[in-house]
């Protein structure tokens, strides 16, 4: 994990927010939502159940109407990350280490943010760590998690209510990708899929018999790897992406797919780009 | 354990490229793949993987290897147990009449029966082939079948053979028991006849006794109008003299024989069935008891066709009305021999066309056909006409006087009233012959009784099915059309010829031989094998033992139910 190239990736950007309201304690940050901090945001009439402490009483009397002085509102929204720690995420080491970086790229941009950034990993065994120990987790947390992502996640501790989470995984695991991303998006305002893949993974190298063991299971299938059988690994492969692309569009979620391959400043000007902006 | 075909061990040959492969597979790179369900296809199914499924892997290779020994099993005829040491007993039995004599209470062919029982045992044969000799060598039991089985076969055998060569059978045991070198056994009752090509494998055990004997040698029987005439010739082949009584049907008739003589007895007697003739019982009974049936009527009607010269159907009334049995009519009957000028459709034509030549000789006649039997030609004049169509049976110059068509038609080419042949002794002779030949040519059976080993005729006619029907059920059909000699009926007693599904007729074959009556020379003996290696090796004849191949069918299937639960499981 190159830590150096983490933070030269930072430079110049933030964490690009939705636009819709947030979810968090009372803080700096301004949200889409109507709230109390001293910013006005819109007027509009009275409607019973407002806080009359709202209305503007010099509006009210230039007018004659009752006029409610809306107020954006401040919190200071959570960031949660979930972090895949099954084996697959380690089949490389450039995988392992491109996976801890966009992860603690992503949290570094939301600690500068002003955001609660709450890291969940999802290994062998459950890790949570919050603020800046985030980055020392990523730095430790060992990918030993012998079952895919989704299973290991029900051993984790509920899902809190958040205002952005981001999901980073290879997403390579057999299960129904729109019941999960449904169950994710149930708790936070806006959903990041962050997908870390390695160069392998989406376009293996073939030619001679292999012993394809799964990294987490350890099932083992003894292929030779000639044009046909990576044709229809690569068929597959695409149909799974499309499902994982379609899940995340059903629930307004962004997926980004970003190879191990580049170094987490490239992948921060290229696949990681919709989920950043200049600062 | 033994095997029937160790060539077929070359399947455990199978091992290495098994071996190999499954090793080969083993020894494939491993490559940690992030998402395996990506890679397989919807019949992939892992071949290896964690523990469990190594040792399904493991179990597999394990019941391919068992499955291929099982093969290998099954190729090589695998034996085990007892089944391991089988040895081939080839044994030549005598399968003459004079087997049947019997001393002590015992026949040879059942001392035959235990010491053949004995030699099994002793060389510890598993399998055994027992060839009768006979006119024709037959097999009893086998080719190489299981000794008890063999055995129980030689206890329904009754020789009643004439005499014979053995040779053929020895030939054809030898044979069965893998060629040359192999040993083969004969039992018989005594001494090899002159000149018999016996094999140096042959090991020969005579269990004969010389014992004295009384046969029929002969008999024969003519009837007429009601009367029997019966003849039998009584032989006494023992070292003493003897008086015996013999019976003819319900006549008897005492004998005073000499030693190794023999006498004639005639008889007349009214009867109208079947007649016994019958010796007391000695050592060979069953060539002291004949049946003798009633002969055929020597009945056949002759038709002149009215187209005949009349001095040629003048002659032929003189001639027939000597012989016996004939009647003579001018109408067409059926089965009828019929006699017509030259161009008619007449089984017989006589007469000539065209201009005619008178012939003194010398005559060239088909020796040994039997219408021209003891026909004596010298001193005739034959005047002949066109030679006649047909194959010539008599010729004289370039004139054919007498020749016979394809189906039988005969045309003797005699103009009667330039000829003297019918003031010679010949012509009585010549329409005797023809009223022979045409009687022969009757279906049915032209002899009631046939000695021992005699071939049978049979005339048979188009348009049916014919078959001789023997004693103890034996069926011979009988084709061909015409006369037809059949091989010897080798079984006495009454044979049936049937037309279709009915008796048409019926013969006896009479259980007399004189070679096989006289029992004074025989005697037991052995003679050892002259160069044999023993007798033939383990026989190759059982069928495949199946255990080896059910149980590699259940290994396959057990693997293919272990492969599927593990691909199932994964």
């Amino acid at each position: 994990m190159d830590l150096a190239a983490v933070e030269r990736a930072a430079a110049g950007r933030r964490l690009r927010l939705p636009k819709g309201p947030q979810r968090g304690k009372v803080g700096e940050v301004r949200s889409a939502s109507v709230g109390s901090s001293m910013e006005l945001h819109d007027f509009r009439l009275y409607h019973p159940g407002d806080d009359v402490r709202h209305l503007d009483w010099n509006a009210v009397a230039r007018t004659g109407e009752l006029v409610l002085r809306v107020r954006q509102d401040e919190v200071s929204p959570r960031l949660e990350v979930l972090f895949d720690a099954s084996k697959s995420m380690a089949v490389t080491p450039e995988k392992a280490a491109r996976a801890r970086e966009v992860a603690d790229l992503l949290a570094l941009l939301g600690r500068r943010a002003g955001l609660e950034v709450v890291l969940v990993a999802a290994g062998r065994s459950p890790r949570r760590a919050v603020g800046q120990e985030t980055r020392t987790l990523l730095q430790h947390l060992p990918l030993d998690g012998a079952e895919s992502f989704d299973v290991a996640l029900t051993r984790a501790p509920p899902l809190l209510p958040c205002g952005v989470r981001i999901v980073v995984s290879d997403f390579l695991f057999e299960s129904a990708p729109e019941k999960l991303t449904e169950r994710w998006v149930r708790t936070c305002s806006s959903l990041l899929l962050v997908q870390v893949l390695d160069a392998e993974d989406m376009d293996p190298t073939g030619g001679a018999g292999a012993r394809l063991i799964d990294a987490e299971n350890g099932d083992a299938l003894e292929r030779v790897l000639t044009p046909g059988v990576l044709d229809a690994y690569a068929e597959r492969f695409q149909s799974h992406q499309r499902l994982w692309e379609h899940a995340g569009a059903r629930v307004h979620a962004t997926f980004v797919s970003s190879s191990a391959a580049f170094t987490v400043e490239q992948l921060a000007a290229s696949t990681l780009a919709p989920l950043l902006e200049a600062a | 354990m033994s095997f029937g075909f160790p060539l077929g061990l070359l399947a455990l040959g199978a091992f290495a490229p098994l071996l190999l492969a499954y090793f080969l597979r083993r020894k494939q790179p491993p490559r940690v793949v992030s998402a395996l369900f990506l890679w397989r296809s919807p019949d992939q199914r892992a071949q290896a993987g964690p523990r469990f499924q190594r040792f399904s892997r493991e179990a597999s290779l394990l019941l391919e290897l068992l499955a291929v020994l099982a093969a290998a099993a099954f190729l090589s005829d695998v034996h085990l147990g007892a089944r391991a040491s089988k040895k081939h007993l080839v044994v030549v039995v005598d399968g003459s009449l004079s087997m049947q004599a019997v001393s002590q209470g015992r026949s040879a062919a059942d001392r035959v029966r235990d010491r053949l029982a004995a030699l099994a045992l002793a060389e510890e044969a598993g399998q055994l082939t027992v060839v009768e000799s006979g006119l024709k060598p037959t097999v009893l039991a086998g080719p190489q079948a299981e000794v008890s089985r063999a055995l129980a076969a030689l206890e329904k055998w009754v020789p009643t053979q004439p005499a014979h060569d053995v040779g053929p059978a020895l030939l054809a045991a030898r044979e069965l028991a893998g060629g040359k070198g192999n040993k083969v056994h004969l039992f018989t009752d005594g001494p090899l006849a002159e000149g018999t090509l016996a094999p140096p494998e042959v090991e020969v055990v005579s269990v004969g006794e010389p014992l004295d004997n009384l046969a029929l040698l002969s008999a024969q029987r003519s009837d007429v109008e009601g009367v029997a005439s019966v003849t039998v010739r009584v032989g006494n082949f023992s070292r003493v003299a003897k008086n015996v009584t013999l019976s003819i049907g319900p006549r008897t008739q005492a004998l005073a024989l000499d030693p190794g003589a023999t006498t004639v007895v005639q008889a007349k007697l009214q009867a109208s069935g079947p007649l016994n003739v019958a010796l007391p019982d000695d050592a060979l009974p069953v060539d002291g008891v004949v049946t003798l049936l009633p002969s055929a009527p020597p009945s056949l009607k002759v038709v002149l066709l009215s187209g005949l010269e009349p001095k040629a159907g003048a002659a032929l009334r003189r001639a027939l009305a000597v012989v016996p049995g004939v009647t003579v009519s001018t109408a067409l009957q059926p089965d009828a021999m019929v006699v017509g000028p030259p161009g008619s459709t007449a089984d017989v034509t006589l007469g000539v066309s065209g201009a005619t030549q008178g012939w003194l000789g010398p005559f060239f006649a088909q020796k040994g056909h039997p219408a021209l039997e003891d026909v004596q030609l010298s001193g005739v004049i034959w005047s002949a006409g066109v030679s006649p169509p047909g194959r010539p049976l008599m010729s004289a110059g370039e004139a054919v006087l007498v020749s016979e068509e394809e189906e039988g038609r005969l045309h003797l080419n005699l103009d009667l009233a330039r000829s003297n042949v019918q003031r010679t002794v010949a012509w009585p002779i010549l329409v005797s012959n023809l009223v022979r030949r045409a009687r022969v040519l009757q279906p049915g059976l032209p002899r009631r009784h046939l000695m021992l080993g005699e071939d049978v005729p049979v005339t048979t006619t188009p348009g049916a099915r014919y078959a001789l029907k023997g004693p103890g059920g034996i069926e011979r059909q009988v084709l061909g059309v015409g006369p037809v000699v059949l091989p010897a009926a080798t079984v006495p007693g009454r044979w049936a010829l049937w037309r279709d599904d009915e008796e048409v007729d019926a013969l006896e074959v009479l259980p007399l031989d004189p070679r096989e009556s006289d029992l004074r020379g025989r005697g037991p003996y052995a003679v050892r094998a002259a160069a044999s290696e023993g007798l033939a090796s383990i026989a190759l004849k059982t069928p495949r033992s199946p255990w080896p191949l059910a149980l590699m069918l259940a290994l396959l299937l057990v693997d293919f139910w272990l492969t599927a639960r593990r691909r199932s499981a994964s």
